[in-house]
């Protein structure tokens, strides 16, 4: 660790002021991700602006067919909330299943989505769902937010506030998590919805990306059947001591079925 | 032998922990737990490369950095002498030359070795400026060749890491009947050959290491407070290494959170901790991170094996023979290359009456952490070797799996059996073992099961293992135990064998108030008090039981024959008229009564036991089931069962621990742990939890425990010792199912680790039918 100052932010206001004035500043929700690589001396942030406590991030609601939580909800707030669990229970799984119960318990929403790790859960959801997030400047489409590892479209100073998730017919998430992570090794984040079906992939590459061949199959037929005879192209997968792109290729594709599979009541 | 079958039944046959409450209150301490007034803090700069000259080390700007009380090199540490770790490695190898032992300063100097090499230690006001400064030390390197791999390291023109030590080949030794073993290699029906690799491990107990060395000018004398096994084993260690007299040296444990043979190391850390701490006339304190851990602990099996074994048509076994190399990492740890030389030839047959034995065993060095003893020190790799061959055996000769270990057991009557590698097992019943064994996994209905899975597209595998190993035997003099009775007639007794969470505390209390007639809860065990001056081994190789936990009994017994005539003195009736019960002396023809407590309040009251064992031999048979998923390639426990005989069992809920840990340790090495170095750069690849698999809680399921006991004749406990046994047996059993599930499809032998990515890869290939 290497020495930095702590403020508490009183308002979203005072924290996207302070993140403007200071550029080696970091906002903290949870920690889950920043602290340890700070305690790591991996990162060597002037402040830290804890934006935890900010009520203007909080509340859990359903409203004109999207599901809204504001960005400093934690993830064990998602996995039991009644209001997530009805409108959309893949997405209360997903959360139930991120991590460890002590990081579910502090990491939030808008960190993971903010941070986006490439092996994170949420961004397969956001993807997955469309979903909209609503910065302290702006509304962004999923579509135009995630660039790649750990890289997004949001700005210096800027802050999510919360995500809106469009309800869809069905949806489901099915994860391979990597033997010593616990991350996705492969998680696959299938929405069916009246515009048609949307299958997003994370942890097997370089960021969250949408299988377009899972998509069209899919709209065809939900069954894990219709997949059997896609290939996933394994040109922009990982590869590491864990495992080769072929392996990583075939968990997307096993995932997608699961996922699938529970979609259409196969499980 | 009937003293031993009902002498637990007093207290019952699980007991909880008595330490539990404590512990899970967070009233443990800790070597991070402790603090001085005044204390300093060290930072180490450690290399970041495998193998290279060190050309320069500029350390002006940590020196000047704010907080620096000091910073070290390896210049400080060869002028302090601190260059020779102790070896244990002194017996005589192949054609009686011994072995070439290594200098490791306890700062690197000159050259670094590997990844985490220590290069210099910063001392400062703070932990936080400690390790600002020790970033602004420059190193210059000249890089080396890099060797990672033990074979790669004895391969003829292989960079050389030690001048003594030529092609890397510290030690060599053999062991059994070369000849014999070549003549029935030569008529053997049928040979079974495998080349098996025990992979490296990263202990990682959960207490990080950590020391606080204190120095006092006037008596010249140290105190090190740090993580142990036993006191007396780490200061053995810091007596050679840091060339400090016995009496100079104090070292103070309290709790300690996890071993597994990485706390039976005096590392260099803590030797040049005791350098600043005596410079610097401050207390010095050091914890490591996890990263250092993962780098720098001792790393634990890495032996790789070419194994041979000879049968005749009816598949009884005819001779082993081993190719046996073991990595031992950059330098030799203390006691690091003595577990693969010394345990493998104990049990070179395992529980069979396999006629002749030869092995050939190398010690290597490489650019990778030194290696020492883990759970087990070897013994899981030999049972390991031996079982795989049992095993692959019985499939290639399409014989049954327990048959062909029934065929070649050493049969029950044979007792004491002395081995063709001069071992004496002094009692054992393996058939009685497999038997129970196949029973409680229904091995009958596995055929069902199989097809069941078969039809959900999942493989199913059962797996056996029979194996023993040697425990007991110590090597201090003896071990000693002390009691003091309190004028409360409450007892504390005293022990150098250390828990690192065997739970002591309990085992110990109830052995010492089962002799007393005094509930276990009227007994505190304290460990490691420098102060009391007691001979004993460390925990380790699972000989606490036979060692210390044997002395309680004796010491309790020793204490009611010495306090009886002094009973008898108060009752005022001659010794021969005392009976002793429940702490109290009463007269035989009166209802006069004295308790412990009444008599030690008249004069200090306390005996000191001890005892010298040789070697015991639990054995057991595990049986392993699994499923395989051929679309992720995932294993998942179906059923686990155990059967052991390790002697004696005190407490049920102790060895079950024990069992439900080593089983799951058993697990993490064959599905997943695994240390990788890059082989060019010789860089860590699994430097952190977020690449280093540990077995995880929801990986196993319920383990099935049972006993099958023959009372050993070593201890008069009839204790044999069980903490090792779970990793002894589980990597044979582990591996033999997924052999057993994968077998059918044509997969051939397969290493650990097991990994999801590789059992799918080598289904999908026997698929493609290659």
């Amino acid at each position: 660790m290497y020495a930095f100052q702590y403020r508490k932010a009183s308002s979203l206001k005072e924290a996207g002021e302070l993140l403007v004035k200071d550029a080696d500043a970091k906002p903290m929700s949870g920690g889950m991700t920043l602290l340890p690589t700070i305690k790591a001396r991996l990162a060597q942030p002037t402040q830290l602006i804890d934006i935890s406590g900010l009520s203007e991030l909080s509340g859990i609601e359903v409203k004109g067919g999207e599901l809204i939580i504001g960005a400093a909800t934690r993830h064990q707030q998602v996995a039991s909330s009644k209001v997530v669990r009805d409108a959309l229970p893949a997405l209360a799984d997903l959360a139930a299943h991120i991590a460890d119960p002590q990081v579910r318990n502090r990491g939030t929403l808008g960190g993971s989505v903010a941070n986006n790790d490439p092996a994170a859960d949420y961004p397969a959801a956001v993807l997955g769902l469309n979903a909209k997030i609503i910065t302290n400047k702006r509304e962004i489409a999923a579509d135009d937010f995630f660039q790649g590892m750990f890289a997004t479209a949001l700005e210096a100073g800027e802050l999510i506030v919360r995500i809106a998730f469009p309800l869809p017919k069905k949806a489901a998430y099915a994860k391979f998590p990597h033997p010593a992570s616990g991350y996705a090794m492969a998680g696959v984040f299938i929405a069916q919805t009246a515009a048609g079906v949307r299958v997003a992939v994370t942890g097997a590459g370089s960021g969250v990306f949408r299988w377009s061949d899972a998509e069209a199959a899919l709209m065809k037929s939900m069954d894990p059947t219709a997949l059997a005879k896609l290939t996933v192209a394994t040109d922009d997968l990982n590869e590491d001591i864990h495992g080769t792109r072929e392996y990583r290729a075939q968990l997307v594709k096993v995932m997608a079925g699961r996922a699938a599979a529970t979609i259409a009541g196969k499980n | 032998m009937d003293q031993h079958q009902h002498l637990f039944d007093v207290g019952g046959t699980h007991v909880s922990r008595l330490e539990d409450l404590r512990l899970i209150k967070g009233e443990g301490c800790y070597a991070a737990d402790w603090n001085l007034p005044n204390q300093a803090h060290a930072s180490f700069l450690r290399a970041d490369r495998a193998h290279a000259k060190i050309v320069s080390i500029n350390v002006d700007a940590a020196r000047k950095a704010k907080g620096v009380l000091g910073v070290y090199t390896g210049e400080d540490a060869v002028r302090a002498g601190h260059v020779k770790p102790l070896s244990m490695l002194t017996f005589a190898g192949k054609d009686g030359k011994k072995a070439l032992i290594p200098e490791r300063p306890t700062l690197a100097h000159g050259r670094v070795r590997f990844v985490g090499d220590l290069v210099a230690m910063v001392v400062a006001e703070t932990e936080l400026q400690a390790q600002d400064a020790a970033e602004l030390i420059e190193v210059e390197y000249e890089d080396l060749p890099v060797v990672v791999a033990a074979e790669s390291a004895l391969a003829a023109g292989a960079i050389q890491l030690h001048d003594n030590v030529p092609g890397n080949l510290s030690f060599e030794q053999e062991a059994g009947d070369a000849a014999a073993t070549t003549a029935a290699f030569a008529k053997a029906a049928h040979v079974t050959k495998l080349k098996l690799d025990c992979t490296r491990v990263a202990p990682n107990p959960m207490e990080p290491r950590a020391c606080l060395v204190a120095y006092d000018a006037g008596s010249e004398s140290y105190t090190v407070h740090v993580p142990v096994q036993g006191i007396n084993m780490m200061r053995m260690q810091l007596v050679a290494y840091a060339g400090v007299p016995e009496d100079k040296i104090k070292v103070v444990a309290r709790d300690v959170g996890g071993g597994f043979g990485q706390r039976s190391i005096a590392y260099p850390e803590y030797c040049t901790a005791m350098m600043a701490a005596k410079a610097l006339g401050r207390p010095v304190k050091w914890v490591s991170t996890r990263s250092e851990a993962f780098m720098a602990d001792s790393h634990g099996r890495a032996n790789y094996i070419t194994a041979e074994l000879a049968l005749d048509k009816d598949g009884t076994f005819l001779a082993m023979r081993l190719d046996w190399i073991a990595d031992l990492g950059a330098y030799l740890h203390p006691a690091g290359p003595v577990s693969p030389m010394r345990n493998p030839v104990t049990c070179l047959n395992g529980v069979y009456k396999t006629p002749a034995l030869f092995g050939r065993w190398r010690v290597v060095l490489t650019n990778t952490a030194p290696v020492s003893a883990y759970r087990g020190a070897a013994r899981p790799e030999i049972a390991y070797t031996i079982e795989r061959l049992v095993d692959e055996a019985a499939a290639q000769m399409k014989i049954d799996p327990a048959e062909i270990r029934r065929r070649n057991f050493i049969p029950p009557e044979a007792f004491p059996y002395k081995t063709p590698t001069g071992s004496v097992y002094d009692i054992a019943d393996f058939p009685g073992v497999l038997e129970k064994a196949l029973k409680l996994a229904d091995v009958q209905g596995f055929a069902q099961r199989r097809a069941e899975s078969e039809k959900r597209g999942m493989l199913r595998g059962l797996g056996l293992s029979t194996v023993i190993e040697n425990s007991g035997a110590g090597m201090f003099p003896k071990d000693e135990v002390l009691l003091e009775v309190a004028t409360d007639g409450k007892v504390t007794a005293y022990s150098i064998s250390h828990s690192q969470g065997q739970g002591h505390e309990t085992t110990f209390a109830q052995i010492i108030g089962d002799a007393l007639g005094i509930p276990a809860e009227r007994i505190t065990l304290r460990q490691g008090i420098a102060e009391k001056g007691l001979i004993g081994n460390h925990t380790g190789g699972s000989r606490t039981i036979v060692g210390a936990g044997t002395v309680c009994h004796i010491a309790a017994k020793k204490l009611i024959e010495h306090a009886t005539p002094l009973a008898a003195e108060q009752l005022g009736v001659e010794p021969s008229q005392v009976a002793y019960a429940k702490g109290e002396f009463q007269s035989k023809d009166s209802d006069k009564k004295i308790t412990l407590g009444e008599l030690a309040a008249k004069k200090p009251l306390s005996v000191t036991g001890e005892g010298k064992f040789g070697s015991t031999f639990p054995n057991g048979c595990h049986i392993a089931e699994l499923e395989i998923d051929p679309q992720t390639g995932v294993t998942q426990m179906k059923s686990y069962v155990t059967v052991d005989d390790c002697g004696t069992v005190i407490n049920h809920t102790i060895v079950e621990g024990q069992m439900h840990g080593a089983v799951a340790q058993g697990w993490g090495q064959i599905f997943g742990e695994n240390v990788v170095y890059d082989p060019e750069t010789g860089q860590l690849l699994t430097g952190s939890f977020m690449d280093y698999a540990m077995p995880k809680a929801g990986w196993i399921s319920d383990i099935h425990i049972a006993d099958h006991t023959t009372f050993g004749t070593i201890s008069p406990l009839g204790v044999k010792g069980m903490g090792e046994s779970g990793c002894t047996a589980s990597l044979g059993a582990l591996t033999n199912a997924v052999m057993n599930a994968l077998r059918p499809l044509g997969v051939p032998p397969l290493d650990m680790p097991l990994t999801a990515h590789k059992l799918w890869q080598a289904i999908t290939s026997a698929k493609k039918g290659n």
